[in-house]
């Protein structure tokens, strides 16, 4: 009996696909967290239809704190930034439960007037370099935050 | 092994003494002196041959004195060395006694933050590393939204390290709070400390946290934990077959294996008689510094 | 009628020529001519069924000699000389052999995190000079065009060994120049002006913190390695219909005029266990008292414990500019315990705090 159970779980055990814990990258069609109140970001949420990466705009492909990304929400491309992540950070920056965006317009101002959750501290300094004199302005959304971490 | 045996009958005990204690509260106001009295008579006939040597105990206290035990990374000189730059910070800046399970408020300076300060509270669920590389980990759910830190214990930019709670849980990692319902693991971040009286030991918190339906990060079912109450729910008929299969009840009777985990207690005794003395006069130091603290606070208030 | 048969084959056997023969000539020089500090050193141990009596005198003598060594002064301290003696760009000095102890973090005054490798420089002596007049390493056919730079050659051991543990041969290399045996013997080629005289001991002062080093050593032995762990290769597909076909390189050339394994190619065989330097590790901060290095990075090859020698650098933009401890630190007993690098935040310093800018 035992034996046969255990013939029977060993194609089981042996089957392909990896079954760890993955690294929690945020990459192509990743699904994300709207944590602004803009009006797109809170119906999507609220009808389980989370918005997806479409694009990270940076060299590697992978988005990490900080990073602009094109994602699809609601039939529709908006930009957003990542504000917080899932994968393990560096020491002292926080690690979130949840991969964060703050949706955003071409110029940097958010579509929002309010993040809901904390903020990391590293972005002030992260957004402050992204930022150039003529390009968009991203530090607009520091503005918006209620609380740093 | 006999020390690992030794740790877990000493937590039990804990663990019931903390439950005693507890009712006998409730039901009575007797002094806490008779208690000890009765607790010293309970371990002593339950204690193993083997000696009892107070100075051992530091390796629940100062876990990150003790080197790695990895035999390729040892090296008796730059152990020695890292001691005693561990030291020197640690006469810079108090580093409380604390365990995994306790409450804890650190405070950074942040080049990036508003006040170039940034304080995080958060219960303590990892602790690893030794030496200078020792890390803990501080898990709060704030705004809804569960956030973890990760600090290095010996890094120069670490302004202070409060104990909010100090007490125990009932498994080594808690890494399990990451799936747990937000409840068990929601602080304030303006918590007042809570004052252990002098002399007692570290509470055990029993508390045994529900964890959210699957999928989880982990596989948890299979690691034994105390602290979980209602894994059983989660889990289908394939799930417990496999936990059978996959359990290794010897390991516990692997002498070597635990040999090989551990640090002897030689070795041990003779890293606590280097760092030992220097340590209790900077715990007797700060104790007398924070009593001066205490004084004072009240007059400032009343002017 | 035989003798004049015997003739003819001589004559006939004298004309005969033969080319091309490749003999191994007696006479012919050796390709490698190992230096003639390479002599065995291991010696097979035996029990020589000595008294106890013996056995207490040989460990006398041996405590004696000891003892003898560690009473020698540095000849730097007798010779006055020194001071005459200048430092120029062009010069190479000696360098170092130390045994890497481990690693662990030190932070910058900024509250940036380095890893740092730290190394031990024991018991360094110089054991001996070799003008470069005498010095004549291996012969090459190769005709030198160009006259080179003529370097010194200096041996320098580490780690002082019982005298009895070594071969006679080995024990008579030190023992004709007055020291005990050690257990790590290295060339250094020197300038003639940095030569130092039998018996000078070398310490981690001879560098100083903020100067960059070359540090070589053998790396990791990792034996037998298939392409992956060696090359890097990606290897192949787990699945898709993949049969015994994971981990191997796959093709390994072209056909037609290629149709050859080309030198060079990418193989499995042994990994590790070569020398390899890496060039330009700085120094962060020194122990006196040890002489201990603490060097950024942790990509200095070896394991915990391996030995490893330093020089000062080759890279052209990391190369010393001030001189340095010529032709090296003299012993005192006055040097501060630890040399901090400006960037490095102390230990016993107060905690790290930024200003609002």
């Amino acid at each position: 009996m035992f034996r046969s159970l255990i013939n029977k779980l060993i194609p089981v055990q042996s089957c392909g696909f990896h079954t760890t814990s993955c690294l929690n990258e945020v990459q192509l069609l990743t699904r994300l967290r709207v944590v602004d109140n803009s009006e797109i970001g809170k119906r999507a949420m609220a009808e389980g239809k989370p918005p997806k990466v479409i694009c990270v705009y940076n060299k590697k492909r992978v988005g990490y704190i900080g990073d602009r990304v094109l994602v699809a929400i609601k039939g529709q491309k908006k930009k957003g930034i990542l504000v917080g992540l899932k994968q393990t950070q560096k020491v002292k920056v926080p690690k979130f439960d949840s991969n964060n965006v703050v949706l955003i317009d071409d110029n940097g101002t958010p579509l929002g007037t309010r993040i809901h959750v904390p903020i990391p501290t590293i972005l002030r300094t992260i957004l402050k370099e992204k930022t150039h004199a003529k390009g968009a302005d991203y530090t607009k959304l520091l503005g918006i935050a209620t609380r740093f971490v | 092994m006999s020390l690992v045996i030794r740790k877990s009958t000493v937590e039990i005990l804990c663990a019931a003494k903390w439950i005693f204690r507890r009712d006998c509260r409730l039901l009575s106001t007797l002094p806490e002196k008779t208690e000890i009295v009765v607790d010293e008579k309970e371990r002593i006939p339950g204690r193993k041959t083997r000696s009892y040597n107070p100075i051992l105990e530091n390796r629940h206290v100062y876990p990150e004195f003790l080197p790695d035990p990895n035999p390729n990374w040892r090296n008796s000189l730059r152990e020695k060395m890292e001691r005693a730059d561990m030291l020197k910070r640690r006469s810079q800046i108090d580093i409380p006694e604390f365990y995994v399970g306790s409450i804890l408020a650190v405070t950074i300076s942040d080049p990036h933050a508003q006040g170039k300060t940034n304080r995080f509270v958060g219960i303590c669920i990892e602790r690893k590393g030794c030496g200078l590389r020792a890390e803990f980990t501080l898990r709060n759910v704030v705004d809804h939204q569960g956030i973890e830190v990760r600090y290095e214990l010996y890094d120069p930019t670490i302004q202070s390290i409060q104990v909010l709670r100090l007490e125990k849980r009932l498994d080594d990692k808690l890494l399990y709070l990451r799936d747990a319902l937000p409840e068990y693991c929601t602080f304030p971040l303006d918590m007042d400390p809570e004052i252990l009286p002098e002399g007692t030991p570290v509470p055990i918190n029993p508390v045994q946290v529900k964890l959210k339906p699957r999928p989880w990060l982990e596989r948890w079912e299979r690691q034994e934990l105390k602290g979980v109450s209602n894994i059983e729910e989660h889990l289908k008929e394939k799930d417990r077959v496999r936990r059978e299969l996959r359990k290794t009840p010897w390991e516990k009777y692997d002498l070597m294996k635990n040999y090989r985990k551990t640090i002897p207690a030689e070795e041990q005794s003779e890293i606590w008689n280097e760092v030992y003395n220097q340590l209790q006069q900077m715990r007797v130091s700060r104790k007398k510094m924070s009593r001066k603290r205490t004084v004072t606070t009240p007059k400032t208030q009343l002017a | 009628m035989a003798t004049s048969n015997m003739k003819l084959l001589c004559s006939v056997l004298n004309k005969m020529r033969i080319d091309h023969i490749t003999t191994r000539s007696i006479n012919s020089p050796p390709r490698f001519r190992p230096p003639y500090w390479y002599l065995p050193k291991e010696r097979v141990m035996s029990d020589e069924m000595l008294t106890q009596e013996n056995k207490d005198f040989l460990e006398e003598v041996k405590q004696d000699k000891l003892n003898l060594q560690n009473t020698l002064e540095s000849p730097l301290i007798k010779s006055e000389t020194q001071e005459t003696l200048q430092w120029t760009p062009g010069t190479r000095r000696t360098g170092l052999i130390a045994r890497k102890i481990g690693n662990y973090p030190l932070w910058s005054k900024d509250g940036k995190k380095f890893q740092t490798t730290l190394l031990q420089v024991v018991d360094n002596h110089v054991i001996k000079y070799i003008p470069p007049e005498e010095f004549k390493p291996m012969k090459t056919s190769k005709v030198v065009w160009k006259e080179k730079r003529k370097l010194g050659c200096l041996l320098v051991g580490s780690e002082t060994i019982d005298p009895s543990t070594v071969t006679k041969e080995y024990c008579g290399l030190f023992n004709t120049v007055g020291m005990l045996p050690k257990r790590h013997l290295c060339r250094f080629m020197v300038s003639p002006q940095a030569s130092l005289p039998t018996g000078t001991p070398l310490f981690a002062t001879h560098f100083r913190v903020g100067d960059y080093v070359d540090v070589r050593a053998k790396t990791m032995d990792r034996g037998f390695q298939g392409v992956m762990k060696r090359w890097g290769f990606k290897g192949m597909p787990a699945s898709h219909g993949v049969t015994k076909t994971h981990r191997r390189p796959g093709n390994i050339g072209a056909g037609g005029e290629k149709a050859r394994v080309w030198p060079g190619t990418k193989m499995p065989g042994h990994m590790g266990n070569r020398w390899r330097t890496l060039r330009g590790v700085k120094i962060l901060r020194i122990n006196t008292k040890h002489n201990i290095l603490w060097m950024l990075g942790v990509a200095i090859p070896g394991e915990t414990g391996a030995m490893c020698y330093l020089f000062d650098t080759v890279l052209p933009l990391k190369k010393l500019k001030t001189p340095p401890p010529f032709p090296t630190h003299p012993p005192a007993d006055d040097l501060p315990l630890e040399y901090y690098d400006d960037s490095i935040h102390l230990f016993e310093e107060p905690t790290i705090t930024f200003e609002e800018s």
